[in-house]
């Protein structure tokens, strides 16, 4: 009961209670993969789920997530203790000449509360820039973000060079492309590996990608 | 007899078919035209003179009255001068400090040259209301906000009977992401909500006051239609809660902002909100909103048919024209009949003015832009002139 009361205080934007709770779940001795599976990611899951739905908006989702933070900041080190590994790790920017970052930061907090690894590289970033961190951080996934039509064709020179990355350098890093002007058809012919309609859905593309 | 420019622009805020679908072009600082989609316009149209500029925060040109006149465009800007001194300041060419203390910046490594917001006074830890109290707030009667207004009205009455947009800009929800930062203004709806309610109010005081002055400069009779407004929306949804936290928190302010404005001026307002807009469509309306800009069809639920359906008779909307698919990537042939589209649906009856969806994007061709005033040009609604 005391993990649904974790995933309840997570619906509750209650920071301090999950705090609270781990703490207490970890005392008890009750296995870290499963606080975090059921009472966490659970619950994020269901937020992203009331997002997508039109039901819940842009600032509970931010609340969820701080809650999902702090709880991560407690539990990082019990996971790395037992050898838990994330759901995978995942590059995230905002492609060259795009400054924007309200998306994109977005797509993060929900990959992290999603029990993804997280590297945000910011705005504005090289194609090169993206597969150089996520060899050195052996990546499953780079994921783009463009705002702006004019930065389109920054996103399809990405998912090129990603591409020729994984030719020449032997690598394997799938690439999912989302934004306000970017759609499937889009991501189709660009060679993407998929496209995310919103936060969430960047999530369940993620564990889509992860799992081929 | 003729329809004058004044008269096809009220006739469709109104509810009713003037001669032609009205056109606005330029008449705000975001239903304008960026600086290099601009200059190649000016290229193509084999029109030569200097640019000026509307915004370079946006990177929007101010069309020239002989652009204007090509298109026949009905409407004309006025908007307020430059406040002077104050937190304002250039740190470099891509980095700017405005008013508000918020900074600002681009970068070079893209044609598209607008500035984002990216550190404010309010962005660090908790925001106090003392923080707030304490903040060297912009001063409405600053003399530059009303600078060269008067004149801009009297040259624009002068040159022909175009309906006057006055152009306010800044909302307070976008103010209020620059000062604090996107996601910390979010969080405090819920953790801390007496300073977000303060910060909220000061930056209405500055709008309301700005107002008042700029109404009073332009004189409240020489003015048709007040353009002001704020996302509410995003591509795939809304930003916030349309009845937890818009009604209860911020559309109190923009019925202040609202009834301040009709309050001083016989006029219609168009409220510009991007994205999907329309949960928030019944509140605008019930707050005095004229008209919605700029109708972004490509966002969730932002279909036209549904819009003139569930609002036409009440709401006018202005812009519809595709600015993320179709204009930057179509050919003028389907520009043209999306325009054409857009007019039929949205413009039956009345109560739609043509404009893209936004400012006209940098990549978006010529003959795009032409294909899509020309096509509002060669539409009629059938009445004799």
């Amino acid at each position: 009961m005391a993990i649904q009361e974790i995933y309840d205080a997570v619906m509750e934007y209650d920071d301090t209670r999950v705090v609270e709770l781990i703490n207490q779940e970890l005392d008890a001795g009750t296995d870290v993969k499963t606080i975090l599976d059921e009472g966490m990611i659970a619950a994020m899951d269901m937020i992203g789920k009331q997002f997508s739905g039109g039901t819940l908006f842009v600032p509970e989702m931010l609340m969820a997530a701080e809650a999902v933070q702090a709880g991560l900041d407690v539990l990082r080190p019990h996971l790395v203790g037992t050898g838990t590994k994330p759901a995978g790790t995942v590059v995230l920017g905002t492609v060259r000449g795009d400054l924007h970052d309200i998306g994109k930061n977005l797509v993060g907090l929900m990959l992290e509360g999603g029990g993804f690894r997280v590297v945000d590289l910011g705005v504005d970033v090289d194609a090169e820039t993206f597969i150089t961190t996520a060899q050195e951080n052996e990546a499953d996934i780079i994921a783009l973000s463009s705002l702006l039509t004019t930065s389109m064709p920054e996103m399809e020179k990405a998912v090129a060079a990603i591409s020729e990355a994984n030719e020449n350098r032997n690598l394997n890093i799938k690439v999912m492309v989302g934004g306000p002007p970017i759609n499937q058809n889009y991501a189709d012919k660009i060679g993407a590996h998929g496209y995310g309609l919103d936060a969430p859905g960047a999530v369940a593309l993620a564990r889509t990608l992860v799992g081929d | 007899m003729a329809w004058t420019h004044r008269d096809r622009i009220m006739a469709a805020l109104n509810h009713e078919e003037p001669d032609r679908v009205p056109i606005d072009f330029g008449g705000a600082e975001f239903t304008s035209i960026t600086l290099p989609a601009y200059e190649r316009l000016k290229k193509h149209l084999g029109i030569d003179h200097e640019t000026e500029v509307m915004s370079i925060i946006h990177s929007v040109a101010h069309p020239h009255e002989e652009m204007l006149r090509r298109f026949d465009v009905d409407t004309r800007n006025v908007q307020p001068g430059g406040y002077e001194g104050g937190h304002q300041e250039w740190i470099d060419t891509n980095t700017y400090v405005d008013i508000f203390d918020v900074l600002w910046k681009r970068t070079e490594r893209s044609i598209d040259q607008h500035f984002l917001h990216k550190d404010g006074p309010f962005y660090e830890g908790v925001m106090t209301i003392e923080a707030i109290e304490a903040f060297d707030w912009p001063d409405p009667d600053n003399p530059g906000l009303v600078k060269g207004v008067k004149e801009r009205v009297q040259e624009i009455m002068e040159q022909g009977d175009h309906a006057v947009c006055l152009y306010l800009p800044g909302g307070v929800v976008h103010r209020g992401y620059a000062m604090r930062g996107f996601e910390p203004y979010l969080k405090d709806l819920y953790k801390n909500r007496e300073a977000w309610c303060l910060l909220m109010d000061k930056l209405t005081d500055f709008w309301v006051g700005t107002a008042e002055r700029m109404i009073e400069a332009a004189g409240p009779e020489n003015i048709d239609i007040v353009y002001f407004g704020e996302d509410l929306g995003t591509q795939e949804g809304c930003m916030f809660d349309p009845e937890n936290i818009y009604a209860k928190y911020i559309k109190p302010r923009h019925r202040r902002m609202v009834e301040t404005v009709k309050s001083r001026a016989d006029v219609k307002i168009c409220y510009h909100c991007c994205g999907s807009a329309y949960p928030f469509i019944e509140h605008l309306i019930d707050i005095g909103i004229d008209a919605l800009n700029p109708v972004q069809v490509t966002a969730r639920d932002m279909e036209p048919a549904g819009l003139k359906e569930a609002f036409g008779d009440r709401m006018t909307f202005w812009g519809g024209i595709n600015t993320q698919q179709i204009l930057p990537f179509g050919t003028p042939e389907e520009v043209r009949a999306e325009t054409r589209r857009i007019i039929d649906v949205l413009g039956k009856g009345g109560g739609y003015i043509l404009n893209t969806v936004h400012n006209i994007q940098p990549e978006v061709p010529p003959e795009n832009i032409v294909a899509m005033f020309d096509e509002g040009l060669s539409h009629s609604y059938g009445k004799a002139a």
